[in-house]
């Protein structure tokens, strides 16, 4: 009678500590993925700012700006260029033997 | 049964004392058998009935009071269990974005937070309000202000929209908890600046679109909020967040537009040349594939930025292409000549003689610029003489005039789905006078967008079918519920004119304004350029007559003439200086050059040698 009462609670003992581990396990796997879920929020937020700033830093209306700015450098620059000093630094075109 | 016996102090008390004993005596001597009772007074008997009365009264208390909580008012009461448990928060949805053409993000969403209190929870609003104040840089007068108006209020906006700096700041002053929280907000933001501003329209600091396709395709960029459901233990503490309870949010669709970020750029540039240059109280410009009604570009000026709209000048918010009409003046003969030649009433090739410059019509009297005697139809055109057009218009009756000038779209809605618009101007006949339809066959008496005007000018280049203009491509997402909430993603297509017509008139009279008419600002080396220049002077509202310095300007153009790839339109509202008012001087060269940069973009391949243009006129036959 003993033994049977013995291994009663130890098979209901049994039960509630697997329950609880059960129970534990749940609960970090719900911890990590509401973590998870944080983390890709946050990537997420992260990648829409990158996206927006460069969509800023590429737009158009700035890039042409730089663009025109060196092309008109370019243009002034030529004129006062003489074909002298455009030899001194080397022919335009090179030949690969 | 047994009964227990009265305690003998009790008794004897109360003058029993004999009975007890006799109690006492029978119940400890004799065992109580089923025929025995014990020996009771009639009082006792009483009080023990009442015991058991109340009992069962107070049982019957509790079970109709469980009966009241568990089934009458279940529901309700289980509801407010419910209610004071757990919270349903509502989880945003992001807005989808506004593309261009090629992908470039013209509008998309990130997330903020904003900073909100719960005023009656705070006991001295003047503290609180100093050190949120001196935290995020704002008026503590205010701050203070509002959380008294709003003391018995659970929730007070402080500042919308915190920077990263901000949030710190507010971490860092140790408010009360549960007194104050950020809510997660999407903001609108638009990268690419005040580019194509008037198209893309805005969403205010609660998200509420404003104009635009922001304000048409409202329903398809939103989205649906999500919610999820939080359990609060009794200090309102988050203790539980389930998860079969939560409804994801839906993010918006996202829609790409026909805009090109880059034609759009070119547009908008060159009409800030032409605000500098001739200082015109407004100005326009739209671009258009005429084979399929795409509007590459759509550009006003004065414009905003939509990062930025506070004080912004009340004219600014008006996109002029759709919301603004004007008189178009000679841009409109076109299609009067269209008309004309398609029912028969005057041949291409006929002369129309105008009058050496001056003639009477009835009272009124009728000059052109410069004098002519005969000219062709071609030459009415390219000339621009008004003497010439009222006469070829003189041949259609007015309803004939008015069918034509319906044809081509002018009177109604262009279909663009821009809010704001309209319709324009065009009466019917029966409100016309005498002078009418020789004020029509000049652009006058009636009044027509831009956007009507490109359209209309598109089905000449088009061969002669009259499209809808487009500004939605396709939604990214593509479902079948999508597709069918994006209205502006149709095309409406009719026949406005004869193929042989339309192609006669582009690749002979406007083809020939560019190259030897009034439009010769427009040519462009290499491409077979053609066009039509506008001068209208405006009514002036105080007299009623047209004034004598008040003019708009405009210049349509497109290029190759044998198969137009683009269309462009400027119109200048009331150039102030520079000393010209015409539409060959004030809006051909910034047509022109939005022209030419928008063939080269699109690398369209030139189809004439540089600077020797041949006669397209001689070599295509009249219809």
């Amino acid at each position: 009678m003993y033994f049977r009462f013995g291994a009663a609670l130890v098979l209901a003992v049994l039960i509630a500590v697997s329950g609880i581990a059960i129970e534990k396990r749940c609960l970090t796997l719900r911890r990590a993925l509401s973590r998870e879920r944080y983390r890709y929020e946050v990537v997420r937020d992260l990648y829409a700012r990158q996206r927006l700033l460069t969509q800023q830093l590429g737009a158009p209306a700035r890039l042409f700006e730089v663009l025109e700015s060196e092309r008109r450098e370019l243009i002034a620059r030529k004129p006062s260029e003489s074909r002298d000093s455009r030899m001194a630094n080397g022919p335009v075109t090179t030949r690969r033997d | 049964m047994s009964i227990e016996p009265l305690e003998p102090e009790v008794a004897a008390s109360r003058g029993e004392s004999e009975e007890l004993e006799a109690a006492e005596v029978s119940s400890s001597d004799r065992p109580i058998g089923r025929d025995q009772v014990p020996l009771e007074s009639p009082r006792g008997n009483r009080r023990r009935g009442l015991i058991v009365v109340f009992l069962a009264l107070g049982g019957l208390a509790i079970g109709l009071r469980l009966v009241q909580l568990q089934v009458i008012e279940h529901e309700r009461l289980a509801a407010r269990g419910t209610r004071q448990k757990s919270y349903v928060e509502v989880l945003p949805a992001p807005p989808g974005d506004l593309f261009d053409r090629d992908g470039r993000v013209l509008a998309t969403s990130v997330v903020t937070r904003s900073l909100f209190v719960v005023p009656e929870k705070i006991a001295d609003p003047w503290p609180c309000a100093q050190r949120l104040a001196r935290a995020l840089h704002i008026d503590p007068d205010r701050v203070c202000e509002r959380l008294a108006q709003q003391s018995d209020k659970k929730f007070a906006w402080i500042k919308r929209r915190l920077t990263p700096d901000d949030e710190q700041a507010v971490a860092s002053l140790g408010l009360p908890v549960g007194g104050w929280g950020l809510r997660e907000e999407y903001v609108r933001r638009y990268p690419q600046g005040p580019l194509a501003a008037h198209v893309l329209g805005l969403r205010d600091v609660d998200g509420n679109s404003r104009g635009g396709l922001e304000q048409t395709l409202g329903e398809v960029l939103r989205g649906r909020p999500g919610r999820r459901t939080l359990y609060r233990d009794a200090r309102g503490r988050v203790i539980d967040v389930p998860d079969d309870t939560d409804v994801p949010p839906q993010p918006g669709q996202s829609v790409v537009t026909s805009l090109d970020s880059i034609i759009q750029l070119y547009a908008e540039r060159e009409l800030d040349r032409v605000v500098e240059q001739w200082k015109p109280r407004g100005v326009c410009a739209l671009v258009e594939d005429p084979s399929t009604g795409e509007i590459l570009a759509m550009a006003s000026r004065p414009t905003f930025d939509p990062n930025r709209p506070e004080g912004v000048a009340e004219e600014a918010w008006m996109n002029r292409t759709i919301a603004w009409m004007y008189e178009p003046g000679s841009t409109f003969k076109p299609f009067v000549v269209a008309g004309a030649i398609e029912r028969r009433r005057i041949r291409p090739d006929e002369e129309v003689d105008c009058a050496g410059g001056e003639t009477h019509l009835g009272s009124r009297l009728m000059h052109d610029t410069h004098p002519y005697g005969l000219l062709s139809v071609a030459d009415v055109l390219v000339k621009s003489s008004n003497i010439g057009m009222s006469r070829i218009a003189a041949r259609l009756s007015n309803k004939e005039l008015f069918s034509t000038i319906a044809t081509f779209g002018f009177g109604r809605v262009p279909g663009s789905g821009l809010p704001g618009e309209i319709a324009g101007l065009l009466r019917p006949v029966k409100e016309w006078s005498s002078y009418s339809n020789a004020s029509l066959s000049i652009g006058q008496e009636l009044a027509v967008t831009p956007l009507q005007m490109i359209s209309a000018q598109s089905s000449l280049a088009n061969g002669g079918t009259l499209i809808s203009p487009k500004l939605v491509l396709r939604t990214l997402r593509s479902t079948a519920e999508a597709e069918t909430r994006l209205p502006l993603a149709t095309s409406v297509v009719s026949r406005a004119a004869d193929h042989e017509t339309a192609r006669w008139l582009v690749e002979g009279p406007m083809r020939d304004v560019v190259l030897r008419g009034t439009g010769t600002r427009a040519k462009l080396p290499g491409y077979s350029v053609f066009g039509k220049t506008g001068t209208a002077q405006k009514l002036d509202p105080q007299t009623h007559t047209y004034s004598a310095d008040k003019y708009v300007s405009s210049f349509l153009c497109g290029a190759p003439a044998a198969a137009p790839r683009v269309i462009v339109l400027v119109v200048v509202d009331e150039p102030s200086v520079g000393g010209s008012h015409y539409g060959g001087t004030v809006a051909a060269p910034a047509a022109a050059e939005i022209l030419r940069q928008t063939l080269a973009y699109l690398r369209v391949p030139r189809d004439e040698s540089r600077g020797e243009p041949h006669d397209v006129t001689a070599a295509r036959p009249v219809p």
